[in-house]
């Protein structure tokens, strides 16, 4: 893979996906974790206590966020890089919604 | 009666208060995030030789929050489902596995992580092995 410097030091601050995991975690540890069917019958109100704790204790590798960040700068590259093939097919200089639409079906199920 | 009454309204109060501060600060994480991807998405169309107009940079944070989103919640079920409390680079490169491609370019990163990280560990691990043999001796002397 291309070094940093090849890639123009344009990436995610792993502070930023940090930040926004654990967001995600605390509201995952209030709502207790998501788990359970719709048709399943509600027993406890409250989240199991270890569930909640274990949230709140995740923690995320200095390592693991930056590999999430250049998963993130894949994301970003390539939904410009596809959809700029889109553009220049149709033989225009600026990427529209129209030429994004194109691409998006096949990138969310590629990421 | 309505003490009780007020009591609940202030424990209601100081949980939309909580509710509100959550949001904000997942607004404040989200245009931090989309000044990120203009930053990319920008550098990027230059390089195809193309503009990207703003609905579809801002089109692109948006998908890129949710993917970010999608992704805390899979590497947190895998470190779990591993019996451990910390996420590790394993975790991350395992949410693309549907991708063989996506995955070989995350295993590559990882790898050149790891090549940066070692040399630094190995002086540190032999400078404290040094230590361990001068202070075993000095208490040898005496």
């Amino acid at each position: 893979m291309e070094d940093e410097a090849a890639r123009g030091g344009e990436t995610f601050d792993p502070d930023l996906i940090r930040a926004i995991f654990k967001l995600v975690w605390s509201r995952r540890g209030e709502r207790g974790g998501g788990g359970g069917d719709a048709g399943d019958e509600v027993i406890e109100v409250e989240p199991a206590p270890e569930t909640s704790r274990r949230n709140r204790s995740a923690t995320a590798n200095a390592s693991a966020l930056k590999v999430s960040c250049e998963l993130l700068r894949i994301f970003v590259t390539e939904a410009v890089q596809r959809s700029a093939f889109i553009a220049e097919a149709e033989g225009t200089t600026t990427i529209e919604p129209t030429h994004l639409e194109r691409v998006l079906p096949q990138l969310l199920l590629d990421f | 009666m309505d003490a009780e009454m007020d009591l609940l309204a202030d424990d209601d109060g100081g949980e939309a208060e909580r509710l509100e501060a959550a949001e904000a600060q997942a607004d404040l994480l989200r245009d931090r995030l989309r000044l990120a991807v203009i930053s990319i998405a920008t550098s990027e169309g230059k390089k195809a030789g193309m503009e990207v107009s703003d609905p579809v940079v801002a089109c692109i944070a948006d998908l890129a929050y949710k993917t970010v989103e999608q992704l805390a919640k899979d590497v947190e079920l895998f470190a779990q489902h591993a019996g451990r409390k910390s996420i590790k680079m394993e975790d991350v490169i395992l949410t693309a596995h549907r991708n063989e491609h996506l995955m070989g370019l995350l295993r590559t990163f990882s790898q050149e992580l790891k090549g940066k990280e070692p040399s630094s560990e190995r002086k540190r691990k032999k400078s404290s092995k040094k230590d361990d043999n001068v202070m075993s001796s000095a208490l040898r002397d005496d």
